[in-house]
């Protein structure tokens, strides 16, 4: 449950949007409510606390190109999962403020003893966006089609368990069975971001293997009915999006209105970053979200109807890794002569000690960020370990660490000191860096500097992102690289597979069959077990773990951490920039347009 | 008539070579659409690879071009993995809007290089033609994107003209000459910065190939029978000066779908240029092959309108075609 | 004789200007990748010559500079600290025109840094990154139309004068050319080159390139340049007099094209230097800390730099006389060549 950023890369899972003020939701059926179109008294509303906002009117947002689909199943990019995150919605929902699960369409749910089974009880009386009524069905129709391998879904991997798929039974109309292989540690967080589909859409064209080629934006206006707060209404190819409210959505606030209160959500498409800053400031778009330090301080500085917000640092972490990839035929005897510098965790650990973290901070963040030293950000508050040092830079200490691991230094021709190795070889190597990423390029820039000093010459390489792919995963033709990734979700499953040794974005040394070294081997085993442990005590000993041991070995070595940075105008209500995604239209549907400031047509 | 069937075949063969080489190219390039899935920890590389083999990205090249071909005898062009949806229906509609852009663009940037061009060949080595060389060099090193980010900043400061996009959001509701009216505002600041940037090539071009005939003989005995500065300029010497320059407007028509793709991206204009860029990035192959495809008419069609007005304008040509 | 007058004066011009890139390291006070990172976007230092108390010193002097408190790149003069600019000091080691080895430097900072254009975001100076970024990126500028002319003249001149068949082909492999999606075989050759390549050379290797399969546009201008002249009396006469192809070329048909390549170069080059912001931005072009101006460009493309950090396109305005030069020189060249000349000499020999 995590994501790689780089560049304009966020591919996005989660769902949805949901409570504003961190405590358990309230449930309660709601009685009759004049003001509530087509309400019947059978209907379990969610009710939200929060600030009361007016009906109408319409919030514009950009985004940074048209969402490839509308479709669920398929969307495996960022912008159709922003997208789709506001047309459907989850059974159980991770509430984006709190970091914490709560009811959705589910309105309870229970865990047997041995944590294999969940009971889930859906919400009575709900409709889709179409006006037809949820039911027991669509649900296990909804996992029969995540689950169906001819489907390819992104979302299957996720739902195998224990090496198995989970099975789903209907117990009665609203209730439902899932039957586990093997206890989940992260429990109920599983079901956050599976869209519940309408089965009395989709079961034609999944019978006929075309589920694949519908909804997409041009024609999933009559294809497609959701649970989330809007509608499809209009598409303008290249242009924008245009959503309505969803007239039956199953959320009120706590005067029991029913929500979302804004009539209309436009996604303008704006390709260009400085373009979405621009059409910010000349008033044209409502809010802005995912913008870097420059053009944050740019608006902080010109404010007048609108207020920036820094929330914080997020879940990105970015990272310097070495090739410790094992020997194959197509390794060159270069590569596998630095390879064994790379491998040397002395070496690695003078890397750390020889980075200056507060300078990226402040160079490429603007001081918007803060320096890590493992891959818990400071924006995760539950699973960051405590006890994990944060050292200074240290030269000497850099210095030091490179003399034990045999490494020596000579005078160059420029009268600066060159490393050399053990075996006398001067130490060079390249740095890969994703060209399109300005942040990681600088990065790039300031490590090469920090190693220069202590006597390493580093190359920095920057390639298309595909090119740097290809490099870094397929022909494993690198030496050291500086990437980023993006955890979706505060839980330590969502960075399970960079740390598992088998795990495919296990960067340094992907797909393992067999751990290639004891302290891998031992992260495995903690994050097997926190896996399947019960309590969040038990999973937060095991995870600290395996922090330490990372730290220890510095197969990554951690540089910072971005804050999220948000912008809104003073006309938006309920408005309130959290660090997980989506940062500014989590609770979209509790957004209002204050005191009759409509958004006039512009 | 055999001369246009000859040029149709050259198209067609042309056609033939340009698709086969980008498939080469676009296979010679590393990595492929779907790996960016291999770094979403959600997808197993089975996934990865069963979609690989679902959209036939593993079958080899000659098969996939055929295959190819077969999808434009469907009016397809092949498949977009991105957006899920055939190439043939996604370039058409974009590139209506860049041509409405660009075609704009284009004859605003010639009626403006010719008059300055001429006047700057005229006044060569005086003041004007100067001033207009020091602005053609400055112009010259302003990025194309610090120049549409510099307009754009305008814009907002102003507040004259929207940043970017290409209508308003009502646009569906408004009447038709609120529409017209719209566009224009939209288009107004893309087409600034399409002609600036079009400019100094060209105005350098029509000075030179002015100032080249300027000197000729015919021109001062025209001079000394005391026809008017005017018609001089624009009836003999720009004529007489004609041959480089038709070329060069061949340029300027086979640019009109490739030429904006930068600035249509800054300025949010819903053109062939966000989606071609992000195809490339993306090796969305099938996007780019077909984007190709699409400005090699254009190239093949500015060519061929080249060569028949050089043909049809100089009488030396036609003449020494006859005689040979 | 004016314009040959002309001629040299731009020449006279642009061997300064080159002859200053050349020897960057002579010039630029400072080592063009050297950090300062408590100095990020340091706005262009002022000369004084009268301090704060009214005193005038023959010597030039900056003030030091203090960032303000909580801010990441706002500064203020310090006036009671004056640093004075010494000339001819040894400072940074660089190889003049690449093989010389030299520490003087024209000029620096007695106590700090003194940064005539500002500094960048990482805090190195500006003016030295100039200087140093001009020559890769004039050279890649000069080799890329260099060699886009070379090949285009040749088959412009070839299409155009022998015509037929042969004219017929080559415009269509120039179509060809024109036509096809370069930027992934672009993608291709840097995956296939190893990590160990430098990565300037294989900047240098990419222009080398781009410049190689550019020719199609100046051939199709050469090309219609030679048509029309190929069929002028004088040319006609002089074929009617027995003069072979080789004769005819040289002496009739090669100068009419002068206008178009000078003008084409006066041009390319600057549009080479150009095309490295697109090249970067694609991981072609030259990488981090090496300097060019491609590089320095390119970071006039954000906003947040255009509204923040005027002096940034202090480079940019620098390039102009340059490329102004080049634009003069072709021009000047031109009105020096006056091709109807030699037609009058022709026809009376």
């Amino acid at each position: 449950m995590k994501k790689c950023v780089f560049q304009s890369l966020r591919s996005g899972i989660r769902v949805g949007a949901l409570l504003s003020v961190p405590f358990l939701a309230q449930i309660f059926i709601s009685s009759a409510h004049p003001s509530s179109p087509q309400k019947n008294s059978d209907e379990e509303l969610l009710a939200l606390p929060g600030e009361l906002g007016r009906s109408g009117g319409r919030l514009v947002v950009s985004l940074r190109g048209e969402p490839k689909t509308l479709n669920p199943l398929i969307a495996t990019d960022a912008r159709s999962r922003e997208v789709i995150g506001v047309m459907q919605a989850d059974l159980v929902h991770i509430n984006r403020a709190t970091q914490l699960t709560e009811p959705a369409l589910a309105k309870s749910w229970k865990v047997s003893s041995d944590g294999l089974q969940y009971t889930l009880v859906l919400r009575s009386g709900i409709k889709f966006s179409d006006g037809q009524p949820l039911a027991a069905d669509d649900v296990l129709f909804s996992f029969r089609v995540y689950l169906d391998e001819n489907v390819h879904a992104p979302q299957r991997d996720l739902l195998i368990v224990g090496g198995k798929p989970i099975a789903v039974r209907k117990q009665d109309e609203h209730t439902l069975l899932f039957q586990l292989a093997k206890p989940y540690g992260a429990g109920e967080r599983l079901f956050d971001g599976l869209a519940i589909l309408p089965k009395h859409l989709l079961e034609k064209p999944y019978q006929e293997g075309k589920l694949a080629q519908i909804a997409t934006l041009s024609t999933a206006l009559n294809q497609w009915a959701g649970l989330g707060p809007f509608r499809l209404k209009e598409y303008v190819a290249g242009q924008r999006l245009v959503l309505e409210r969803n007239p039956y959505y199953w959320k009120s606030d706590s005067s029991g209105k029913r929500l979302p209160y804004l009539d209309e959500l436009v996604f303008l498409f704006v390709p260009n970053a400085d373009a979405q800053v621009l059409k910010f400031q000349s008033g044209e778009t409502d809010i802005i979200s995912q913008l870097g330090a420059e053009n944050f301080s740019v608006l902080s500085r010109q404010m007048k109807s609108y207020a920036m917000a820094d929330a914080g640092p997020g879940l990105e972490y970015n990272f310097l890794f070495f090739n410790l990839n094992g020997d194959t035929e197509k390794t060159s005897p270069e590569l596998r002569r630095k390879q064994k510098w790379f491998r040397d965790v002395k070496f690695r650990q003078a890397v750390s000690a020889g980075v200056d973290r507060a300078a990226i901070v402040r160079l490429v963040y603007q001081g918007r960020g803060a320096a890590i030293w493992g891959l818990v950000t400071p924006g995760n508050h539950r699973w960051g370990d405590e006890k994990l040092e944060h050292p200074q830079r240290s030269v000497e200490k850099a210095r030091e660490l490179l003399k034990q691991a045999g490494f020596s230094w000579r005078q160059g021709p420029d009268g600066d000191q060159a490393l050399r190795d053990p075996e006398g070889n001067a130490v060079e190597f390249s740095i890969l860096t994703s060209s399109s990423n300005a942040d990681r390029s600088k990065m790039a820039t300031l490590l090469q500097d920090d190693l220069k000093q202590l006597g390493m010459r580093v190359q920095i390489v920057p390639l298309e992102f595909r090119s740097l792919l290809d490099r870094v995963t397929q022909t494993k033709d690198f030496e050291a690289c500086v990437m980023g990734i993006a955890s979706f979700d505060a839980d330590p499953n969502s960075d399970v597979n960079v740390l598992l040794s088998g795990g495919a974005t296990h960067l340094w040394n992907p797909s393992q069959a067999h751990p290639a070294s004891p302290w891998e081997a031992e992260i495995d085993r903690l994050m097997q077990e926190q896996l399947s442990a019960r309590t969040f005590e038990q999973r937060k000993k095991l995870y600290n773990r395996a922090q330490e041991i990372l730290a220890e070995n510095q197969p990554m070595i951690f540089l910072a951490s971005p804050d999220i940075l948000v912008g809104a105008k003073n006309t938006i209500g309920n408005f309130r920039a959290v660090i997980l995604e989506p940062y500014a239209l989590w609770n979209v549907e509790q957004l209002y347009i204050k005191n009759g400031t409509e958004n006039v047509a512009r | 008539m055999s001369y246009l069937l000859r040029r149709f075949g050259h198209a067609v063969f042309l056609l033939i070579g340009v698709s086969i080489l980008a498939f080469v190219f676009t296979a010679l390039a590393p990595g492929n659409y779907f790996d960016e899935m291999r770094l979403n920890p959600q997808i197993s590389p089975e996934t990865v690879a069963a979609l690989r083999t679902q959209y036939q990205l593993d079958r080899p090249l000659p098969l996939r071009y055929f295959s190819w071909l077969k999808s434009i005898l469907h009016g397809d062009m092949g498949f977009s993995f991105a957006n899920d949806s055939a190439v043939a229906p996604l370039l058409i509609a974009r590139s209506r809007n860049t041509l409405l852009l660009t075609i704009t663009a284009t004859l605003v940037a010639w009626a403006l290089a010719l008059p300055l061009g001429i006047y700057s060949a005229e006044r060569s080595g005086h003041l004007p033609d100067r001033l207009l060389s020091g602005a053609t060099a400055a112009l010259l090193v302003i990025p194309d994107l610090a120049l549409v980010l510099g307009l754009l900043v305008l814009a907002v400061k102003t507040g004259w003209f929207p940043a970017g996009g290409m209508a308003s959001l009502d646009f569906e509701k408004l009447s038709i000459p609120a529409r017209v009216r719209d566009l224009t505002f939209h288009m107004f600041l893309p087409v600034v910065a399409l002609v600036l940037s079009a400019l100094p090539l060209l105005m350098r071009h029509v000075r030179a190939a002015v100032l080249e005939v300027l000197a000729a003989p015919f021109l001062l005995a025209a001079k000394g029978h005391g026809i008017p500065r005017r018609t001089l300029l624009y009836r003999y010497a720009l004529p007489a000066a004609a041959h480089p320059l038709i070329s060069l407007f061949g340029f300027s028509i086979g640019a009109l779908l490739s030429g904006s793709l930068l600035i249509e991206v800054v300025m949010s204009w819903p053109g062939l240029g966000p989606l071609l860029l992000e195809s490339i990035l993306a090796r969305d192959l099938y996007v780019v092959i077909g984007g190709v495809l699409f400005s090699t008419m254009f190239l093949v069609a500015g060519n061929f309108l080249a060569d028949i007005l050089l043909y049809w304008c100089d009488p030396r040509i036609r003449a020494g075609n006859k005689s040979r | 004789m004016k314009p040959r007058h002309a001629v040299s004066r731009w020449v006279t011009v642009l061997v300064i200007l080159h002859g200053i890139v050349a020897c960057a390291g002579f010039f630029a006070p400072y080592d063009p990748v050297e950090q300062n990172r408590n100095n990020p976007y340091l706005p262009p230092m002022r000369l004084h010559f009268v301090d704060a108390q009214g005193h005038f010193h023959a010597r030039p002097f900056v003030y030091a500079v203090k960032l303000r408190e909580d801010t990441f790149d706002q500064y203020e003069d310090d006036s009671r600290q004056p640093n004075p600019v010494r000339f001819f000091v040894n400072g940074s080691r660089y190889y003049l025109l690449g093989f010389l080895p030299s520490r003087l430097h024209l000029f620096a900072g007695e106590k700090n840094r003194v940064c005539l254009m500002g500094s960048d975001g990482y805090g190195r100076d500006q003016f030295s990154r100039f200087l140093f970024g001009g020559q890769i990126s004039l050279l890649a500028g000069f080799m890329g139309a260099g060699l886009t002319l070379l090949i285009g003249w040749c088959i412009g001149i070839i299409a155009g004068y022998y015509g037929g068949f042969l004219d017929d082909l080559l415009m269509r492999v120039a179509e060809l050319f024109m036509a096809l999606p370069w930027l992934y075989l672009l993608f291709a050759i840097r995956a296939f080159l190893p990590l160990s390549v430098s990565p300037t050379k294989a900047f240098l290797l990419i222009v080398g390139v781009l410049g190689g399969v550019g020719w199609a546009r100046p051939a199709r201008l050469v090309r219609s340049v030679v048509l029309s002249a190929k069929e002028r009396d004088f040319v006609r006469a002089a074929r009617g007099f027995g003069a072979n192809d080789l004769y005819l070329m040289r002496r009739h048909i090669l100068p009419e094209t002068a206008s178009v390549i000078w003008t084409q170069l006066a041009i390319l080059i600057p549009q080479f230097v150009m095309a490295e912001m697109t090249l970067s931005f694609l991981g072609l072009g030259v990488p981090e800390p090496a300097p060019s101006w491609g590089n320095l460009l390119s970071s006039l493309q954000q906003y947040s730099v255009l509204v923040s950090y005027w002096w940034m396109y202090l480079p940019a305005l620098l390039m102009v006389p340059f490329f102004l030069g080049y634009l003069r020189f072709a021009s000047s060249l031109q009105e020096h060549g006056e091709p109807y000349k030699m037609e009058g000499g022709v026809l009376r020999g």
